[in-house]
C-alpha cells in the first residue's frame, strides 16, 4: 500500500504515522474495568489508614526483581501496596475499578487514606547519616563495593573532581500500561513492555502462579528507554483486580503518573581522582561512588555502583586503578535503568578527567587520549574487558577530520567503551506454515524497528524472499524462553538466534527434502525451528563523538553539531542504525542542557510535564552525522551493539564543547541554564 | 483527559454568558481557547461546577484600529496576530509575542482574551500591555466596564475581573509617527514559558529622543509588571545612550523579583532582564526610526 511519497512495504512505519499501531491503550475487550491507582502525596510518611479499593491489607504481596533489575536482592520488600508506610510521592497505596478512566478516576477521590508525615531522606550525599527509610533496617546503605587495590602514588599531574550526573526520567512516548484477562486458568496479560518474560517471571511471582499460567503479549510498544524492561507495581495490581473480578482490566496511566512513578536514570556522583605524567599519560586513578537508589533497591540500585566502578577506566589502559562504591536509600521513586544503565556515568566520569589532563598538561584532548589508548585486549586493573583501541580512535579522528576542525571550531570529543547486556542470551523461532515465515525473538522492538533486521537475517538465511516474513512482537505462549530487549542485546544476541534458528530450520529441510531441496520448497512445507544464542566471545565495542558549540544571540550555548563514529561491526540496515543513534544524540544532548527530575526539598517532583522534565524539541537538536566503523564481530552475522553509544558519548563530547566555547569549567549535568549564559550573571549581563 | 464531572453550557451571547456565570455563585470557569482551562481540567487542579464555553459567541474576533484604539477581540486566536500586517507594521510588540507564545498547535487555539485574563505572569501578553498603556474592556451583568492594564493584574492567577465578568477586548493606543514596540522573550527551550521576557514600547521625538517610553516585563514576579523607573530613565533619553539604557536596565531589575527554579537563578534572570531591556530599547528605537 502506498501512502502520498511513502510506501509502506518499504517503510512500514508509515503504520504508526497513520494512527494504524496498536498499543495497550487500544484494547477493548467486553466487560472491560479501568483501574487507577491512589498514590502517595508524602515522600515518607506512616500510613495510619486506607479505607476503600484494593488495598496493602487485602493484597499483601511484594514485587520481584526481574528484568534488566533483576539481581538486586535486597533485605527491603517491595510493597505491591503499601499498608504500613510510603517512601515516596507516587507510590501506590490503594486501586479502585470503574467502567472508565473517568468513574474510576473519580472512585479514587474516594478512597480515604489517613498518613503521619515523616521527613523525608532527599540527599543521598546526606543518606547515611540519616534515620535508615525502612523501619527495622541498620541503615540506608544498599550495597557497598570495592574494586582494585588501594595505592600510594605521586605523579606530577594530580587532578581531582567531583562530578555528578543528576536524575533523568525515561520518558517514553508511550507511557506504561497493561490489559490483563482470567479465564479461571491462565491469566493473559497485553503488555507495552521491553520483556514479556520479565514481566511473566514477575507476575507469577508476586501474584503466587506457576509462570505456565499466566501468558504475556508484546503490543506495540513507544519507547522504554529502560523503563519498561522489569515490573511495577501497577502491574500486579491489575492483574490481580482482573483475576478477582474475572473481568478484564485496564491500567493505563497519565505522563503526570508515568513521570511520578516511573523508575528514574542516573542520579550518580563519582569523585575521580587520576595521576598521569607531565605528557598526559595515566598513571593511576582512584574513584568513589555514590549512588542515589531511591526507595527500594529493586530497580538494578543494589549492582549499579560495581557496574559503574567497574567500567572506569574505559578503553584506557592505567597501570593502577583503585574504586570504591555505594548505593544509598532516598524517598525517591526507585533509580532503574535509562538507555546506558550505568556506562553513560562511568564514560562521562572518565571522560571529564581526560579533558582536565589535557587542560593541566597543555597536551591536545585527543592527543591525551591516544596516549593512554591501547593496542592489545587489556583487563582493566578493576577487572573490565576491553578491546584494543588506539587504532579505532585514530580512525574516528580521520572521520571527524579532528584537526581541521579544531582549529575553526569550539570542539569536544569523547572516547568510549560500550559493554553490550550480553549476559544470559536470547531465543528466536522461526515457523513455516502457508508459504509464509513466522519470526519471533525473545525480546523485541519498544521502537527500534527490529522487524528490518530480523526479515533481512532471515530472507538471507533461508533463501526466501522478504514479503513472506511475517515479523511477530513477543508472546510467551508462542516462543518457550527469553530474555528481553535491552543493553544494546537484541541486535546481537536475538540477530544471532535468529541465524542459527534459521539454519536449524534450513537444515532440517535439507534432510527432509534431499536433492528436492530450494528455498522455495521450504515454503511449501511445515517447519519449526527454534534457537537460544549464546555468545561465547567478548563484544565489548568502541565509539568516539565529536561535537561543536555556538552562542546563540541571546548569549546562550547550545551544542551545534554531533558527529557519532561507532564500531557497530556489520551494519545490518544503515537508515535503522542512523535513526536510532540520532534519536540517542537527542537524549544525550538533552541530559547535558535539559533534562532533569528537580525534587523539593520535602520530596515533591517539580518536574512533573513533559516539558518541565527538559524533552527536547526538534529545533534544540544539533546537527547529527552519523558514521560507523564496521568491523564485524565473531557473531555469525557479524553484528556488534550500538542502541546505547550515544547517551554514552554525547554527554562528555557535547560538555567539552560547551566548556571550551565559555571558557567554564563544567561538571554536573544537567548544566544549569544561567552557566550556559556568555553574559556572566556576576557581571549582570551588562556587556551587550 | 479524565477531568472531574462538570456541566456544560455553550451560550451564543455575551449576555446568556454572564448570567450563566452570574447564578453559578462562583463555581463556574470560561473556557475560551482551552490551553490554560484544560491542562487545569485534566490534571483535576480546576473542578468548575460548570464550564461555560464562550467560542460560540459571535464577534469577539476582529483586530481593527478605531477611535484611537488598536481593538482586538477576547477570542481572537493568538495565531491570528501572527498573520496580521498590520500588527507587523505598527504594533511590533504584540505582533511579536504573539510568535513566542508556546508552539503553533497551542497559538491556533489560544485566544487573546484567554492569554490575558488568566493572570499567569508567565504568558506574554500582558508585559505587551503594560508597555503599550494598554486598556482592557470587559462585560459583566451591570454593563461594561474599562481596565487599565496597569490595574488589571492583581496577582498570581488573580486580575480585576469579578468572577461573573468577562474580558472582551484588548485596547492599544494607537501609536504616534515615529513609534516602535518589540517583544524579547528567553526561553530555555523552544514553546517554553519564558525564563524572561520584555516588552518595549517607545514614541521617538524631533531628536530621535525617546518622548515616550513602556517596559513590561514577563516572567519574574507574580504577576506580568511594569518597569515604571526604568521608563522613567529613558525619557528624554536616546537609546544610543549607553548610561541612560543601562540604568534603565539596572531599574527594570530591581523592579523584577524572579524566584529561583527549574529555568535559573533569580540572579540570571534580573540578569536577563538587564540585558533584555538594553536590547528591547535598542531594537524599538530603530523600528521607530523606520517608520515615518
Amino acid at each position: 500500500m502506498s501512502v502520498g511519497f511513502v510506501d509502506e512495504e518499504q517503510d512500514p512505519d508509515v503504520r504508526f504515522v497513520r494512527g494504524a499501531g496498536r498499543y495497550v491503550d487500544d484494547i477493548k475487550l467486553e466487560g472491560m474495568q479501568h483501574l487507577y491507582v491512589v498514590r502517595s502525596p508524602y515522600a515518607r510518611a506512616r500510613v495510619l489508614s486506607v479505607k476503600g479499593g484494593i488495598t496493602g491489607d487485602e493484597l499483601k504481596a511484594t514485587m520481584e526483581s526481574v528484568g534488566e533489575d533483576a539481581g538486586g536482592r535486597s533485605t527491603v520488600s517491595f510493597p505491591v501496596l503499601s499498608a504500613s508506610y510510603v517512601s515516596y510521592v507516587g507510590q501506590p497505596v490503594a486501586a479502585v475499578l470503574g467502567g472508565d478512566k473517568y468513574e474510576a478516576a473519580d472512585k479514587a477521590e474516594e478512597v480515604d487514606v489517613q498518613y503521619e508525615p515523616l521527613k523525608p531522606v532527599m540527599d543521598p550525599e546526606r543518606s547515611l547519616e540519616s534515620e535508615p527509610i525502612h523501619p527495622g533496617t541498620e541503615s540506608n546503605l544498599v550495597a557497598a563495593a570495592e574494586l582494585g587495590k588501594d595505592f600510594e602514588l605521586k605523579a606530577p599531574v594530580e587532578v581531582d573532581e567531583t562530578l555528578r550526573m543528576e536524575r533523568i526520567a525515561p520518558n517514553p512516548m508511550e507511557t506504561k500500561g497493561m490489559v490483563a484477562s482470567y479465564d479461571g486458568s491462565l491469566l493473559t496479560v497485553y503488555a507495552s513492555t521491553q520483556s514479556p518474560f520479565s514481566w511473566r517471571e514477575g507476575l507469577a511471582g508476586s501474584l503466587g502462579l506457576k509462570e505456565e499460567s499466566v501468558r504475556v503479549v508484546q503490543m506495540d510498544t513507544g519507547g522504554g528507554f529502560g523503563s519498561k524492561g522489569g515490573i511495577y507495581p501497577e502491574y500486579v495490581v491489575a492483574a490481580y483486580a482482573a483475576m478477582k473480578t474475572k473481568r478484564p482490566v485496564k491500567w493505563s496511566e497519565s505522563r503526570y503518573e508515568n513521570l511520578l512513578a516511573t523508575n528514574m536514570g542516573r542520579g550518580v556522583r563519582g569523585r575521580m581522582k587520576v595521576y598521569a605524567d607531565r605528557k598526559g599519560k595515566l598513571k593511576g586513578l582512584k574513584a568513589d561512588l555514590l549512588v542515589d537508589v531511591g526507595a527500594y533497591p529493586l530497580g538494578g540500585g543494589a549492582w549499579t555502583a560495581k557496574w559503574i566502578a567497574s567500567q572506569l577506566v574505559g578503553p584506557y589502559a592505567v597501570p593502577k586503578a583503585y574504586a570504591t562504591a555505594k548505593a544509598v536509600l532516598t524517598n525517591k521513586v526507585n533509580m532503574g535503568p535509562y538507555r546506558g544503565a550505568g556506562r553513560p556515568e562511568a564514560a562521562f566520569f572518565m571522560e571529564r578527567m581526560m579533558d582536565r589532563i589535557a587542560d593541566e598538561t597543555g597536551v591536545d584532548a585527543a592527543e591525551v587520549r591516544l596516549r593512554n589508548a591501547t593496542t592489545r585486549r587489556t583487563i582493566s586493573p578493576l577487572g573490565m574487558e576491553a578491546p584494543p583501541s588506539r587504532r579505532f580512535f585514530m580512525e574516528a579522528l580521520r572521520a571527524f577530520k579532528y584537526s581541521s576542525r579544531k582549529k575553526k571550531e569550539k570542539v569536544g570529543l569523547s572516547f568510549f567503551m560500550l559493554i553490550p547486556a550480553a549476559y544470559g542470551g536470547e531465543s528466536a523461532k522461526l515457523a513455516v506454515k502457508g508459504g509464509r515465515v513466522k519470526v519471533w525473538m525473545g525480546g523485541s522492538s519498544h521502537g527500534q524497528r527490529h522487524d528490518v533486521f530480523a526479515k533481512k537475517l532471515v530472507s538471507e538465511e533461508l533463501g526466501v524472499p522478504q514479503d513472506v516474513i511475517d515479523f511477530q512482537h513477543t508472546d510467551t505462549a508462542a516462543i518457550s524462553g527469553g530474555v528481553g530487549s535491552w543493553g544494546s542485546r537484541t541486535a546481537i544476541l536475538g540477530g544471532g538466534a535468529l541465524v542459527e534458528a534459521s539454519r536449524s530450520l534450513k537444515a532440517a529441510a535439507k534432510k527432509e527434502l534431499g536433492k528436492g531441496y530450494s528455498p522455495a520448497r521450504i515454503l511449501e512445507g511445515d517447519y519449526e525451528a527454534e534457537a537460544f544464542f549464546k555468545p561465547k566471545d567478548m563484544l565489548n565495542t568502541l565509539g568516539a563523538n565529536l561535537a561543536t558549540a555556538r552562542l546563540t544571540k541571546e548569549g546562550n550555548a547550545v551544542v551545534e553539531e554531533v558527529l557519532s563514529f561507532y564500531d557497530a561491526g556489520k551494519v545490518l540496515n544503515q537508515f535503522m542504525l542512523e535513526s536510532q543513534v540520532t534519536g540517542g544524540v537527542a537524549q544525550g544532548v538533552g541530559e547535558v542542557m535539559y533534562e532533569r527530575a528537580v525534587y523539593s526539598e520535602d520530596g515533591q517532583l517539580l518536574t512533573a510535564s513533559i516539558a518541565d522534565a527538559g524533552v527536547i524539541h526538534a529545533t534544540e537538536m544539533p546537527k547529527s552525522v552519523v558514521m560507523t566503523a564496521a568491523h564485524r564481530s565473531t557473531l555469525p552475522h557479524g553484528a556488534k551493539g550500538v542502541g546505547e553509544s550515544p547517551t554514552i558519548g554525547v554527554p562528555p563530547a557535547a560538555t567539552r564543547a560547551l566548556e571550551v566555547l565559555l571558557g567554564r569549567r563544567f561538571t554536573t549535568l544537567p548544566i544549569e541554564p544561567e552557566k550556559l549564559w556568555a553574559l556572566d550573571v556576576s557581571d549582570g549581563g551588562r556587556t551587550r | 483527559m479524565i477531568p472531574p464531572r462538570f456541566e456544560y453550557a455553550a451560550p451564543k451571547s455575551i449576555g446568556e454568558a454572564v448570567g450563566l456565570l452570574k447564578s453559578s455563585g462562583g463555581e463556574a470557569k470560561v473556557l475560551a481557547g482551552g490551553q490554560s482551562m484544560i491542562p487545569l481540567l485534566k490534571l483535576r487542579l480546576a473542578a468548575p461546577a460548570l464550564l461555560v464555553d464562550i467560542n460560540r459567541i459571535e464577534g469577539l474576533d476582529y483586530i481593527r484600529e478605531s477611535g484611537g484604539f488598536l481593538r482586538v477581540g477576547a477570542l481572537t486566536r493568538v495565531a491570528t496576530l501572527s498573520r496580521s500586517a498590520l500588527l507587523e507594521r505598527r504594533y511590533g510588540a504584540l505582533h511579536d509575542a504573539s510568535l513566542t507564545i508556546a508552539d503553533p498547535l497551542v497559538r491556533n487555539l489560544g485566544t487573546v482574551g484567554g492569554n490575558i485574563s488568566h493572570g499567569d505572569p508567565s504568558n506574554d501578553l500582558p508585559a505587551v500591555l503594560l508597555a503599550a498603556e494598554g486598556e482592557l474592556a470587559a462585560t459583566g451583568p451591570s454593563g461594561g466596564r474599562t481596565f487599565r492594564a496597569e490595574d488589571f493584574f492583581v496577582d498570581t492567577f488573580t486580575t480585576a475581573l469579578a468572577q461573573d465578568e468577562i474580558l472582551t477586548e484588548a485596547r492599544i493606543p494607537v501609536p504616534p509617527p515615529r513609534s516602535g514596540g518589540v517583544y524579547l522573550k528567553v526561553e530555555q527551550k523552544v514553546a517554553d514559558f519564558a525564563t524572561a521576557g520584555v516588552a518595549v514600547q517607545v514614541s521617538l521625538g524631533r531628536e530621535s529622543e525617546c518622548a515616550k517610553v513602556g517596559i513590561g516585563l514577563t516572567g519574574v514576579g507574580p504577576t506580568a509588571l511594569k518597569a515604571k523607573k526604568a521608563e522613567g530613565a529613558m525619557l528624554g533619553k536616546k537609546a544610543t545612550d549607553r548610561k541612560a539604557v543601562e540604568e534603565a536596565g539596572e531599574l527594570a531589575a530591581d523592579a523584577s523579583s524572579p524566584a529561583s527554579d527549574i529555568r535559573g537563578t533569580a540572579e540570571y534572570k534580573r540578569g536577563l532582564i538587564r540585558m533584555l531591556v538594553a536590547r528591547g530599547l535598542d531594537r524599538a528605537s530603530q523600528r521607530a526610526r523606520r517608520k515615518s
